[in-house]
């Protein structure tokens, strides 16, 4: 406690009394359940340089973070001294509609961003869970997918440029801020689901896209997952152009709250011009009716909404109860047979899935309850993760109780590349001050 | 026996003497790329047919200390192949297999010496295209393409190279073979597959690649307008990106491309013009005849005086005709051309090319244009005879402005030909030496020892001082 208030001081001499957080304000930066022995908030990158020396020079660690949502994936660290939030790096740096991009400070909230952008029916399309709180820098660092990432992709195919301080205070920039560039190395592909061990970032530059002027959502029910899996890759294939083609097991996204127990529900969602929609919607209903689904729906307007807000949720934490989220990464001709392993198995009571079809990316979550046996449940995700494995896949576990990743190493085998990243790692972070032992290999 | 001999013998036991080139007329095939102001006679060229040969023959250069350098088709436009401080050049042309089509999972399994044009050919009747289509597609591999982060007309609405390619198998330059990315979307840790394309050739030799395949659109809608000035075509470019329109391609030629197209091929296009537009738009048939209307309102507005549609699949190969055909007029305006590469926020275009002009006049050099305007991305085409010394000299200074003002304004100095050893000096135009730093950085971490395609993409101290900045030369750390 005494240090805690000693560390505050000195961090206040870098940063002000606003820029560090009081303890009662720190709870969305509590990392597996070990509160930090500061949270910092920056507004200038001086201020960052300034407390990356401070830091390295008490030997304490420097967790990068922007709103914190997605503080909870990594390992367990044996080390969590400082979190270095960039929410107060928050403004637009530069924005002309007609170049459809837009220049930003990380800290800068997806919502308040895409509101901005929207008066211009230009959005950003990285629609991440959390999307009230995350920042821009946050989705970035973490490369963290979005639900509906089937037509415009991950944040790899999104950031043009950004600007970063390393560990030792250097500023570097990376890309550009034009829509193509080959100009040098494209070293946002590293830092750009790096988690904050390479850099932290302050700047990001962005492609956007024009928003639909509308957008619908077709739904049905299956009995069968084979027929479900099928049926949605049938419309991935087609000559539509959907935005998302998810399915869900035991869950409803038109009635979130209900455990939609036994479902196998498919949801396709399109966006364009009027008579565009129209035409995909029906192709969708042609073809999730041709395949025998149940009560084939179309949606749009408010309802439409509601429900792709829910879908977009589906991996957050949203409730009451505490959730172990695992995303799995397949091809998406073996996300059928993967399900299997989930459907009908004795410990997926109340485990939901929602699977991005034509991606191959499946979330599952799992709630805790008080009698959950950690160390069972980490066998049954290594064995999962085994079965991910042998088809070329992984399994990360996205969001767990410290209890369980005692068990199980949250990110699986990297491979034979490791030496690679351990030398990246070394060579931009040698006495590894950021964020460390969190992500793979304990880097 | 001298080391190269040495060296001759130990490929030719590796390889078959017949995949070992020395003499000095098979050789000059390989001292340059299409950009043949920049030449460099390699010392042997050989010819790897398997990861396995290419891990080999890389080991051995390691052993000798000799540099190595990959290379596809030849068609850079940056030198990015050019064996500068000699040694080995390894060919991959005959790594040309399509090993795996996988239409499910819309992906295929590639060698790098597959030509690019050839990839769709082969799944074109399936309904299917490999969509990074740079200029020289009916000759350039997609080795190459990888290398360069390759791009083209169509890169406007479905992205780059890297954003196609899911997997690679990579000798890194100590011979290692490892696989960056993976057979699924997302992997785990850093994205070394991201880093190693657009690498140039100086972080390892992709000998497999796994790409995605794109479905064809169900319908193309293709239209060319004719406009008086370069700034109305360059309005409408910015106002159809601004009204939320995407289309597949958006390109311009400025006046005297539509010159030497009339002289060299006679389409019939008006001699009085500043600027042709071509704008396609694909994707699902219901409801392009909106946007095709609002395309048409936005060239109106901007005072287009002709503009055509193509009705059927012929006439769209029609329309393009004329886009790929101006290369292959620019014979007609001067004996040698260099191809700029800059790209420019789109709304800066019309200041650009403004600029660009009055460069060309103030130099007496003249420039043609012809670009990817939906992307920003320009190509000044910069007329010369290399044989006339003043001329040359000039031309050096055409291109340090041109880029200068694109980096002015907000750009990059090239958007899809790489820095190669064409543009290294200008790179401090763009990039802080502490930038710079941290790219050489990562470069020591794959090529530690620089003998994988050396003396590229790094501005030395001469190169900085050709800016007059003040500066060494940027060495790893």
């Amino acid at each position: 406690m005494e240090n805690s208030r000693a560390l505050h001081a000195e961090l206040k001499q870098i940063v002000g009394n606003s820029g560090v957080l009081p303890e009662a304000e720190s709870a969305s930066y509590i990392i597996d359940g070990c509160p930090p022995k500061a949270v910092v908030l920056p507004t200038s990158v001086q201020e960052i340089q300034d407390i990356l020396q401070f830091a390295a020079k008490q030997d304490l660690s420097v967790i990068p973070a922007g709103a914190g949502t997605k503080l909870g994936i990594g390992n367990l660290s044996k080390k969590v001294d400082i979190v270095l939030s960039t929410i107060h790096l928050n403004s637009v740096i530069e924005y002309e509609p007609a170049d459809l991009t837009v220049t930003v400070e990380a800290g800068i909230r997806l919502a308040a961003l895409q509101k901005e952008l929207a008066k211009h029916r230009q959005f950003l399309a990285l629609n991440p869970p959390y999307a009230e709180r995350c920042t821009i820098g946050g989705i970035v660092a973490t490369n963290t997918s979005s639900a509906f990432r089937l037509r415009h992709g991950t944040a790899r195919n999104q950031v043009l440029g950004m600007r970063v301080v390393h560990a030792d205070g250097t500023v570097v920039k990376s890309g550009g801020k034009v829509v193509k560039n080959v100009a040098g190395y494209d070293l946002n592909k590293l830092y750009i689901g790096a988690f904050g061990t390479l850099g932290i970032i302050t700047e990001v530059a962005l492609k956007l896209s024009p928003i639909p002027t509308r957008q619908a959502i077709v739904t049905t029910e299956f009995q069968d997952i084979q027929n479900a899996v099928n049926t949605g890759l049938n419309i991935v294939s087609s000559q539509t152009l959907p935005m998302f083609v998810n399915l869900f097991i035991n869950f409803d996204p038109r009635h979130p709250e209900t455990p939609g127990q036994g479902k196998f529900m498919l949801v396709a969602g399109f966006g364009g011009d009027p008579e565009t929609v129209a035409w995909q919607s029906a192709q969708s209903r042609g073809i999730m009716e041709q395949n025998g689904g149940k009560g084939v729906t179309t949606i749009e307007d408010e309802p439409q909404q509601h429900i792709q807000e829910t879908i977009q949720e589906f991996s957050a934490n949203n409730g009451n109860t505490e959730r172990v989220v695992v995303k799995v990464n397949l091809k998406r001709t073996d996300i059928a047979e993967f399900s299997e392993h989930i459907i009908g198995a004795s410990w997926t009571h109340n485990v939901q899935m929602m699977a991005l079809l034509g991606n191959g990316v499946l979330y599952l979550t799992i709630p805790v309850v008080s009698e959950t046996d950690f160390q069972a449940l980490s066998e049954v995700l290594t064995a999962l993760r085994q079965s991910a494995l042998e088809v070329q896949g992984n399994l990360i576990i996205e969001r767990a109780p410290p209890e369980l990743k005692r068990y199980i190493d949250v990110w699986g085998p990297v491979g034979k590349t490791l030496h690679l990243m351990k030398q990246v790692k070394t060579k931009f972070d040698a006495d590894g001050l950021l964020n460390p032992g969190r992500f793979i290999a304990s880097i | 026996m001298d080391q190269k001999e040495q060296i001759v013998a130990d490929l030719s036991t590796l390889l078959g003497p017949k995949n070992v080139l020395t003499d000095p007329t098979a050789l000059s095939v390989y001292e340059c790329d299409a950009a043949p102001s920049f030449k460099a006679m390699p010392d042997i060229v050989v010819f790897a047919d398997t990861a396995e040969q290419v891990s080999d023959i890389v080991k051995l250069a390691n052993r000798y200390g000799v540099p190595f350098i990959a290379r596809g088709g030849g068609t850079g436009l940056s030198g990015g192949m050019l064996s500068v401080q000699g040694g080995i050049i390894i060919a991959l042309n005959r790594m040309d297999r399509i090993l795996e089509i996988d239409l499910e999972n819309e992906r295929a399994v590639i060698e790098p010496g597959v030509v690019n044009l050839l990839l769709t050919q082969a799944v074109q009747n399936k309904g299917y295209h490999y969509a990074p289509d740079p200029s020289s597609q009916k000759a350039c591999t997609i080795g190459g393409n990888i290398a360069e982060n390759s791009g083209g007309p169509h890169t406007l609405k479905y992205g780059v190279t890297s954003d196609h390619v899911l997997e690679l198998e990579v000798v890194l330059p100590d011979g290692e073979i490892v696989e960056l990315g993976g057979s699924v979307e997302d992997t785990i840790g850093y994205d070394l597959r991201g880093v190693m394309i657009g690498s140039e050739g100086t972080f390892g030799i992709v000998t497999k690649a796994v790409v995605r395949l794109t479905r064809n659109p169900q319908a193309y809608q293709t239209a060319l307008a004719v406009f008086e000035t370069m700034d109305d075509a360059s309005n409408a470019v910015s106002t159809i990106i601004g009204e939320g329109i995407i289309p597949a391609a958006l390109e311009m030629m400025d006046s005297l491309v539509i010159r030497a197209l009339e002289e060299a091929f006679h389409f019939g296009f008006p001699l009085d013009a500043e600027a042709i537009l071509i704008v396609e738009l694909d994707g699902i048939e219901a409801g392009m005849q909106n946007q095709t209307a609002q395309i048409l309102e936005i060239f109106k507005q901007n005072n287009a005086r002709d503009v055509s549609y193509a009705k059927n699949e012929t006439e769209r190969q029609e329309l393009w005709k004329a886009r790929k055909s101006a290369f292959g007029s620019f014979g007609r305006l001067a004996p040698n051309y260099i191809t700029q590469d800059g790209v420019v926020p789109r709304t800066t275009l019309p200041k650009v090319l403004r600029r660009i002009s009055e460069i060309s006049e103030k130099y007496q050099i003249p420039i043609a244009n012809v670009f990817h305007a939906g992307d920003g991305n320009i190509h000044p085409i910069v007329l010369f005879n290399e044989r006339d010394a003043d001329q040359c000299e000039r031309v050096e200074h055409v291109n340090k402005e041109i880029l200068t003002v694109c980096a002015e304004v907000g750009g990059t100095i090239t958007g899809e030909h790489g820095i190669g050893v064409e543009k290294m000096d200008y790179m401090p135009l763009i990039f802080s030496p502490a930038d710079l730093q941290i790219m050489a950085t990562v470069k020591s971490i794959f090529n530690p020892t620089g003998l994988c395609n050396p003396g590229k993409i790094f501005p030395t101290a001469e190169s900085y001082a050709k800016l007059g900045l003040e500066h060494d030369a940027v060495r790893p750390v």
